[in-house]
């Protein structure tokens, strides 16, 4: 789990700007880092397409023992998000105690500490809160719905992140 | 193609905290008990196959091959060391077997080896998290165990399956774990104090997760005739050796992802050695967390997919039942030495096939085995079957 700053430049960017990439071919969706291939159907190009930051809780679990990094954080809600746009990321869930996290709860990211570097430095990462807001209404499409309605509960920090990271160390 | 690499020699440490003992000593204690029992002579091992995974994390040390090469006196053959997750030391088996199997060699060692314990657990943690993609998904803050816990809630959703039904697989283990001397962990425990131990991932409670352990296993192969040749020794043979990749991510690894981990390798095992999941007397099926188990179950075909988890409630992969599986105890109780392991289980079969398991694990009349092994969050998929085959 050891990132180093320089590294963190490089590998920064989807960390502090949420997306996913995108099949050229077939369309589907993957977890930002399968930037080589589509996993469904194996071509080759993917391009990046922004998520609007909202989903559900569809599988969970509640680390007890964590890696050095995120020591003190323990005992914390890991989940499986399944964002609306239909592709599912792992990632803190906050604000939930670990024995009342449920499959099904709506929520949505932001932008927080993630951990403590090796070097003393702080990374950031999306994690996710427990979102107030209904759910889009489950048949339809909820891609470009989503994507019109600005994310009100993004800090103002990264919403318009630039592609590559912000956080770049002077 | 069929395939017949004789097993001549197996030798294993303890598998256990060790602080007395290097990495360097472990290896050399498994690999002198190997040739002794192989009755082979350094200078007889053309090639030396070591398994070894975190090294460079645990012990601040590179190149073990060739440090291993050098104290267990085989030099000059050749060394080299292998890596696959969790999957290395079956990986070193099958680089082992591939050699003879190519006629290039006549005799080779393989050699598994794993200290973890010189760091803190914590620290352990964190270079076991590099076996997936610690720096883009386990960012997240997911570790071995959680990862392997969200694996274990898609199957209880998936299938309707209780915790309490995922428990008997840690009884089970432990049963077993209890008689073997080399186990890590040797208490038996009950359903309901495996689900009482503390919470590590939830669900994973702590009976259902191994131990960080320090062991070293070794076997020396041979051409078939030369074994033939020996009719005192037992002929055991490995017939199959099949390896295959997976997922390297948590998050896209599928049910139907980790079952074709295993199916997909011991199709082609099967039918390499000539034999059904039905003839498979004694299996060693890795279990670092105890879901893996019922996986793996599922995966060599000895049951259908979310079944696997039954035998362990209902008596049919005890040693007395359809199929033993992991009489050794398997991974939660002898612990999950990285690279070691995978050795350890080819060991485990091999002693089940000689009938030399210790009292209360030994498989009557055990003539066909196999042994499963994998790594990362659903990377590598490993798998062997040994063979009795009297002249
Ligand atoms: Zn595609």
């Amino acid at each position: 789990m050891t990132v180093s700053a320089i590294e963190f430049t490089r590998l920064g960017a989807p960390k502090l700007h949420l997306f996913a990439m995108k099949c050229d071919k077939c369309k589907e969706l993957s977890p930002w880092w399968e930037r080589s291939h589509c996993y469904k159907c194996g071509h080759d190009t993917l391009t990046e397409f922004e998520l609007a930051g909202k989903g559900e809780i569809t599988n969970y679990t509640v680390v007890y023992y964590p890696p050095r990094e995120f020591l003190g954080q323990e005992p914390y809600v890991v989940g499986h998000i399944l964002m609306d746009e239909g592709v599912t990321l792992p990632a803190p869930v906050m604000g939930v105690a670990p024995d009342a996290v449920e499959v099904g709860t709506r929520v949505a990211a932001t932008l927080r500490r993630m951990k403590l570097g090796h070097e003393g430095d702080i990374y950031y990462s999306y994690k996710f809160v427990v979102d107030d807001d209904p759910a889009p209404k489950k048949a339809a499409p909820a891609r470009r719905a989503a994507a019109k309605k600005p994310a009100a509960k993004k800090p103002a920090a990264k919403k318009p992140a630039p592609r590559r990271p912000a956080a770049r160390k002077k | 193609m069929s395939m017949r690499v004789g097993v001549l020699g197996i030798g294993k440490t303890p598998h256990k905290i060790q602080h007395e003992k290097s990495l360097k000593d472990l290896g050399v204690e498994a690999g002198r008990k190997a040739m002794a029992d192989a009755g082979v002579d350094p200078s007889e091992i053309q090639m030396l196959y070591v398994g070894n995974v975190g090294s460079v994390g645990f012990n601040y040390e590179n190149s073990t091959a060739l440090m291993a090469a050098h104290h267990l006196g085989v030099v000059p053959a050749g060394a080299v060391r292998v890596e696959a997750a969790c999957g290395t030391g079956a990986w070193a088996l099958h680089l082992g077997c591939v050699a003879i199997a190519s006629g290039l060699y006549d005799t080779v060692m393989v050699l598994g080896m794993e200290k973890m314990n010189d760091l803190a657990t914590v620290e352990g943690t964190s270079i076991i998290a590099q076996a997936a993609d610690s720096k883009e998904e386990y960012f997240s803050g997911l570790t071995f165990p959680s990862g392997t816990a969200l694996t274990a809630r898609k199957y209880m959703q998936a299938y309707g399956v209780s915790e309490e039904d995922l428990a008997h697989t840690s009884v089970k283990n432990h049963f077993y774990g209890a008689r073997n001397p080399s186990a890590h962990l040797r208490f038996e425990c009950t359903v309901e104090e495996v689900m009482n131990s503390p919470k590590v991932a939830d669900p994973l409670k702590l009976y259902e997760v191994c131990p960080m352990t320090d062991a070293a296993s070794a076997l020396v192969l041979c051409r078939e005739e030369i074994l033939r040749a020996q009719p005192n020794r037992p002929q055991v043979y490995v017939t199959a050796t099949s390896m295959a990749s997976g997922t390297w991510y948590q998050a896209s690894d599928t049910l139907d992802d980790a079952y074709n981990l295993f199916h997909r390798p011991a199709t082609r095992a099967y039918e390499m050695a000539g034999v059904t999941a039905k003839d498979i007397d004694v299996a060693e099926i890795y279990n670092s967390f105890a879901i893996q188990e019922p996986l793996g179950i599922e995966g060599l075909g000895f049951a259908k997919m979310g079944q696997g988890w039954k035998g362990a409630k209902d008596g049919s992969t005890w040693l007395d039942g359809k199929i033993a599986v992991n009489p050794s105890g398997g991974l939660l109780c002898k612990g999950h030495p990285l690279g070691a392991t995978g050795a350890t289980q080819a060991v485990d079969i091999v002693e089940q096939l000689r009938g030399t398991a210790p009292e209360g694990m030994q498989r009557a009349d055990a003539e066909i085995g196999i042994s499963a092994c994998r790594g990362g969050p659903g990377s590598v998929g490993a798998i062997h079957i040994y063979q009795r085959l009297e002249g």
